[in-house]
C-alpha cells in the first residue's frame, strides 16, 4: 500500500499532464459533439424527407460501428486524402459518435414536451424557429440533463482509445509504465483512479446543473 | 400479424446463422481430434508474438495463419522435440505478463535479450543477430543519430528496446502497437523517424512499397532469444539443445535464405 501510494505521488507529473490531455480531448469532442447532436436531432425532426434521411443515414451508421473502426478509419485511414493529425482526428472521431448518441437524446427531449406548446407558442405569432429556441428547446434541455450527462461519463471513459492512435493521454501512460515495469494491475489501477476522479468532478458539476435548472 | 412474419423471419435467420456457425466449429473439432487420435498424441509447446511484426512474424492473408521466420523457426524446433508447435499471437505490450501467467510456453518473437528482461525470464541461445536502426524518409535532414534534437518526432512501437532508445534522444515519442504503422506513418510525414529492428525496416518497406532509408549506422546490435518462464529450465534446455541440431543439420539456413538471402544467425 505505501510502495502504491509512492508510486501514485512519484507519476502525479505524467498523470496529470496526461489527464489533463484526456480532459482537453474530452471537453473539445463533448462541446462539437453537442452541437451534431442538436444539429441532426433538428434534421430527424423536420418535415423536409432529405434532412431526416440524412440523420438517419447518420445515426444508423455511426450508432452501428465501434469507435475504435471509426478513430482507426480517420486517423490511418484517411491520411491519404486528408491528415488531421492524432489529436483532432481523436476529437473529431469522439465527437462524431457521440453527436449520433447526443441527437437521440435532443430528440427524444423534443418529442417529450407536449404538441400543445408549439401550437401555443405558433398561435401568439412566434415562427417555428423561434417557438423551438424559446420555448421548446429550453423545456427539452432541462429533461435531457441526466441523459447528456450520462453520454459525457462515457464520452471521457472512451477518450481512451486515443491511446491507439498514439495520443499521450491517461491510458497511453499506463500502458507505457504498465509495459516497462510489469506492474500491470498498480499502473492501471492508478489510471483508473484518475478516471474515477474526473467522472466524479463530471458527476457533481451535472448535479448542481441540474438543481440549478429545477430552481430557474 | 405482418409484424409478427416479420419478426419469426429475421428470428429464424439468426437461429440458422447460429447453427450454421456452431455446427462448422463443432465438425472442425471433431476433425481436429480425429486428427490427434491418429497419430501419437503429441505434446504441445505454445510460442507467442505479436504477429505483426513482419517478416519475422506475421498473418498470412491468404490461409490466415501465423507464419514468418519466428514461427517456421519454432515449428523446426518443435519437430525436433518431437512437439505440436503452436503458434500464438497475443499484444507485444504484456507478452511477458502472458508467458509469467502461464497463457504460452515460451516467447518466440523476435525478442531481444535484455538485462531488464532477464530479471522477468529466462532466455534461449540467441536465435538471431540484429540491430536497432534509425530510418527517414528521403531528403530527410536527418543523416545520422546525432541530427535528432528533442524536438525530433520519433515513431516507435509501444514497449520495445526501441522506445527506450529513441527516449535516449527525443522528448516526442509516438508510440505504436506494430512497426508496420510506424514505418507508415513515416512514409506519410507524421513522424520525423523511426528506430526499429534493421532487418524489418529494409524488409517490410519493399514489401509495403513505400520509400524509407536508413540513416547512418546501427545504433547498436542485438541478440534475439526465446523467453522462457525463470523455472521452467527443462524446456529451456530442450529448446536449446534442438536449436542447435537445427543450426548444424541445415535447416536453420534454409529458413533464413528463404527470408533474408543470408544466415542471420551472424552479424
Amino acid at each position: 500500500m505505501a510502495d502504491f501510494l509512492k508510486t501514485l505521488v512519484e507519476t502525479f507529473p505524467t498523470f496529470g499532464k496526461a489527464a489533463l490531455i484526456t480532459v482537453e480531448l474530452t471537453a473539445v469532442s463533448l462541446v462539437l459533439g453537442t452541437i451534431i447532436g442538436l444539429v441532426f436531432s433538428l434534421f430527424k425532426l423536420s418535415g423536409s424527407r432529405v434532412l431526416r434521411g440524412i440523420a438517419n443515414v447518420y445515426v444508423t451508421i455511426i450508432r452501428g460501428t465501434p469507435l475504435i473502426v471509426q478513430l482507426f478509419a480517420i486517423y490511418y485511414g484517411l491520411v491519404s486524402i486528408v491528415d488531421f493529425g492524432q489529436f483532432w482526428s481523436a476529437t473529431i472521431a469522439l465527437a462524431i459518435h457521440n453527436g449520433a448518441y447526443i441527437a437521440e437524446i435532443f430528440r427524444g427531449g423534443i418529442q417529450s414536451i407536449h404538441k400543445g406548446q408549439m401550437e401555443a407558442a405558433r398561435s401568439l405569432g412566434m415562427t417555428k424557429g423561434l417557438a423551438m429556441r424559446r420555448i421548446i428547446l429550453p423545456q427539452a434541455f432541462k429533461r435531457i440533463v441526466p441523459a447528456l450527462g450520462n453520454q459525457f461519463i462515457i464520452g471521457l471513459k472512451d477518450s481512451s482509445l486515443a491511446a491507439f492512435i498514439t495520443m499521450e493521454e491517461l491510458f497511453m501512460w499506463a500502458m507505457r509504465y504498465a509495459s516497462s515495469t510489469l506492474e500491470e494491475m498498480k499502473y492501471y489501477t492508478i489510471a483508473g483512479i484518475y478516471y474515477l476522479v474526473l467522472v466524479m468532478i463530471f458527476t457533481y458539476l451535472v448535479h448542481r446543473l441540474e438543481r440549478r435548472l429545477a430552481k430557474g | 400479424m405482418l409484424k409478427h412474419k416479420k419478426w419469426s423471419l429475421i428470428l429464424t435467420t439468426m437461429l440458422t446463422g447460429a447453427l450454421l456457425v456452431t455446427g462448422c466449429s463443432t465438425n472442425s473439432d471433431s476433425k481436429d481430434a480425429a486428427d490427434g487420435g491418429d497419430k501419437e498424441k503429441k505434446q504441445e509447446w505454445s510460442f507467442a508474438m505479436s504477429g505483426q511484426y513482419k517478416p519475422f512474424n506475421y498473418y498470412d492473408t491468404k490461409t490466415n495463419e501465423l507464419t514468418g521466420f519466428d514461427v517456421e523457426i519454432g515449428k523446426a524446433i518443435a519437430e525436433e522435440m518431437g512437439m505440436e508447435p503452436k503458434p500464438v499471437a497475443t499484444p507485444w505490450n504484456g507478452i511477458i505478463s502472458g508467458l509469467k501467467a502461464g497463457k504460452y510456453d515460451s516467447i518466440l518473437g523476435s525478442m531481444a535479450i535484455t538485462e531488464k528482461r532477464l530479471k522477468e525470464v529466462d532466455f534461449s541461445d540467441p536465435y538471431y543477430i540484429s540491430g536497432a536502426q534509425l530510418f527517414v524518409a528521403p531528403g530527410s535532414d536527418i543523416h545520422t543519430i546525432d541530427d535528432v534534437t528533442k524536438d525530433t518526432k520519433i515513431g516507435v512501437t509501444i514497449s520495445t528496446t526501441y522506445e527506450e532508445e529513441a527516449r535516449k534522444y527525443t522528448d516526442n515519442i509516438a508510440s505504436y502497437d506494430s512497426d508496420n504503422k510506424a514505418l507508415r506513418e513515416l512514409a506519410d510525414g507524421r513522424v520525423d523517424a523511426v528506430i526499429t529492428d534493421r532487418l524489418v525496416g529494409i524488409l517490410s518497406s519493399k514489401e509495403m512499397d513505400i520509400d524509407i532509408e536508413a540513416a547512418g549506422e546501427l545504433l547498436y546490435t542485438e541478440k534475439m532469444g526465446i523467453a522462457f518462464r525463470q523455472e521452467d529450465d527443462d524446456l529451456r534446455e530442450k529448446v536449446n539443445a534442438a536449436l542447435k541440431d537445427i543450426m548444424e543439420s541445415g535447416k536453420y539456413l534454409e529458413i533464413s535464405k528463404k527470408y533474408f538471402d543470408r544466415d542471420i544467425s551472424k552479424k
